[in-house]
């Protein structure tokens, strides 16, 4: 009875701490966002996007010199992510990261004290591809960082942001946060923006789980697309 | 009718009550410079519609619609005006739009773009970086009445009169009337005076009439001596002098004296008391209370101050009694008449409000429950039970006073 009752008890903590941990908006969605992206989308920011944190660490276990891991392992990142996009969405045009970055860094805010740092277009103006043309969606990267035991409030909560993080031991997960915005080329407007972050456990490190980790990023961030629908 | 088809013709999505000013200026604002209203047809239908705007200025404000940075906003927003929409997603991204916006100085922007069958209407202050009205109205050929729809629509208001220059630059420079630093010391002396009486209101009268209707007998009988309102008046006024000092505007301490008259309960029946001219007792209390309490400026000539206080306090009892002049010895039991104890000890409870006005001249409204008793720390003697009892052992009583008061601030 006493073991049954200290179950519950034990339960009801962890409820409460995952109630609180979570207790952030990560997610914020215009009014006017009523369809997700579907069939066609456009992509800018994953030149500059992709960060990796603890070279040392990555190149040690992915075999790569730690002179060229920031170059080759972001390289790989984003090739996956746009593999990973183009089969999910078909028709998918990418413009270069310059034709966002032109215009100046903004704040987006999420949540009372969630902010996202981006270049956002100027209202009135609208990205084009290469031949001319005006893709209605364009899903904006802002940043997209990978290391280990990351934790996205420690980067996003400002009133969090200097606090040091602890000491380096022998990290639990691969982590990603990656935060991004959908925005909607014709009416100039962030239709949907979100920080999402991605923990996975480590057993031996390689690059197939690289590849894993950013394929697991690309339909996190299609669900959010669709879940942050409003209907 | 004509009233159904006209509220049709428009549509309000958000108005954010703008100011608008008597003999305001109205900046008309197209995209394309082929604004769908005359400027002076317009400032005409704002005067019909609108009896208190005075002399309005219209004109087109070609200073934006030349402007790349307003038109690519101004695109945007026709773009974007949405029904439903809450106004902060409108809101001007661009500084150098922002700053365009706050150079407005008292003058009204009025954004007009066609969208189908119907005119978008957005109207701009210097006082937000969005606008402080959207709608819709109807498109119509007739200028002078699609001018009337939208003076009617978005302009029919209460207005108010435009500050000068001079009065808009004293405006800046004047203080704050309520902008107050809460004083270090805050200290008053009052006088006041006050009722008190032993019955609570909204209570049972049974509670206290055994001790209210009691009368003394023979000098010194009563049928119970717990209270001291079996011997004397339990409803009586008092006056009272009092000073204190709040620290910081929020903890303080007083110190108070209360003087009343009591007669005693004398039993009228009792054919002893024909000896005696008058027999009352002068009630002394000599507390200290400590306060908490909170200060709200009102007005520039009115603070208020509601305060909680607890305290303790001492009473002594005076006794003037005199047998008529032509008793020369009065009775035994006049000799033997009941004494009450030296000192009393009690304590103060309750709530009050001071208003001062003009800083300095201070009302005060209070209203508490007071006690009075034996000290209670008095170790028993053996011969407890042979000793006499204690008149007023336990004494509850509740008091409303009305105070006035002198304050400085130091």
């Amino acid at each position: 009875m006493t073991f049954k009752k200290s179950i519950l008890f034990l339960g009801f903590a962890i409820c409460i701490l995952a109630g609180c941990a979570d207790s952030y908006h990560w997610t914020a969605s215009h009014p006017s966002y009523h369809k997700a992206p579907y069939g066609g989308i456009a992509v800018t920011g994953i030149e500059n996007a992709f960060v990796i944190t603890r070279s040392n660490w990555f190149a040690k276990r992915l075999e790569i010199s730690t002179d060229s891991i920031q170059i080759k392992g972001t390289q790989h990142c984003r090739n996956i992510f746009e593999t990973e996009m183009r089969k999910a969405y078909g028709n998918l045009i990418v413009l270069p990261d310059t034709a966002n970055t032109k215009f100046p860094e903004e704040s987006l805010k999420l949540d009372e004290r969630i902010f996202i740092k981006g270049h956002i277009p100027e209202q009135g103006i609208t990205l084009k591809d290469s031949v001319g043309s005006v893709p209605p969606f364009v899903l904006i990267l802002h940043e997209f960082i990978i290391g280990t035991d990351l934790k996205r409030e420690i980067f996003f909560d400002y009133a969090l942001v200097h606090n040091e993080s602890g000491s380096i031991r022998k990290p639990d997960n691969v982590s990603a946060i990656f935060s991004y915005t959908l925005w909607d080329n014709l009416k100039q407007r962030p239709l949907f923006s979100a920080v999402d972050e991605i923990q996975q456990p480590i057993t031996t490190y390689k690059l197939s789980n690289l590849t894993n980790l950013i394929q697991i990023a690309v339909q996190k961030i299609r669900k959010n697309l669709a879940e942050g629908v409003l209907k | 009718m004509v009233l159904v088809a006209w509220a049709s013709a428009a549509e309000v999505y958000f108005d954010s009550r703008f100011t608008l000013w008597k003999d305001a200026t109205v900046y008309i604002w197209t995209l394309d410079g082929n604004s769908p209203i005359n400027a002076n047809e317009f400032c005409l239908s704002l005067r019909r519609n609108n009896t208190g705007i005075g002399e309005p200025k219209c004109r087109e404000l070609g200073e934006w619609e030349r402007d790349t940075i307003a038109t690519r906003y101004g695109s945007w927003l026709s773009n974007n005006i949405e029904k439903g929409l809450p106004s902060n997603y409108l809101r001007v991204r661009h500084p150098g739009m922002a700053a365009k916006i706050q150079a407005l100085e008292d003058n009204i922007v009025l954004f007009l773009a066609p969208q189908g069958k119907f005119i978008q209407v957005a109207i701009f202050d210097e006082t937000a970086q969005e606008p402080k009205a959207v709608g819709i109205v109807k498109a119509n050929k007739d200028r002078i009445a699609l001018s009337d729809d939208i003076a009617a629509t978005f302009f029919n208001k209460r207005t108010k009169r435009r500050l000068t220059k001079e009065e808009r630059l004293k405006m800046q420079t004047e203080p704050d009337d309520l902008y107050k630093e809460v004083p270090n010391l805050n200290i008053w002396a009052g006088i006041g005076i006050g009722y008190s009486q032993a019955h609570f209101p909204l209570t049972p009268s049974n509670w206290t009439s055994s001790h209210t209707k009691s009368r003394v007998r023979n000098y010194r009988i009563t049928k119970d001596s717990v209270s001291l309102w079996n011997f004397i008046e339990d409803d009586d006024a008092f006056l009272s002098l009092y000073a204190g000092l709040t620290w910081h505007g929020f903890i303080g301490i007083e110190i108070m004296y209360r003087y009343s008259n009591r007669d005693m309960k004398t039993d009228n029946s009792d054919t002893i008391y024909q000896e005696l001219d008058h027999w009352n007792f002068g009630q002394h209390d000599i507390g200290l209370n400590a306060l908490l309490s909170m200060t709200y400026p009102i007005t520039p000539w009115l603070d208020i101050t509601p305060l909680f206080f607890l305290g303790f306090q001492y009473t002594f009892y005076a006794e003037d009694i005199e047998p008529k002049s032509g008793v020369k010895t009065p009775s035994r039991a006049y000799q033997y008449r009941i004494k009450f104890e030296d000192v009393y000890k009690g304590a103060l409870v309750g709530i009050g409000g001071q208003f001062v006005f003009k800083k300095h001249y201070g009302l005060d409204l209070r209203a508490g429950i007071s006690s009075r008793g034996r000290d209670i720390y008095e170790a028993p003697s053996p011969d407890a039970g042979a000793a006499p009892t204690t008149i007023g052992r336990s004494t509850i009583d509740c008091f409303v006073s009305l105070g006035f008061e002198y304050h400085w601030t130091l």
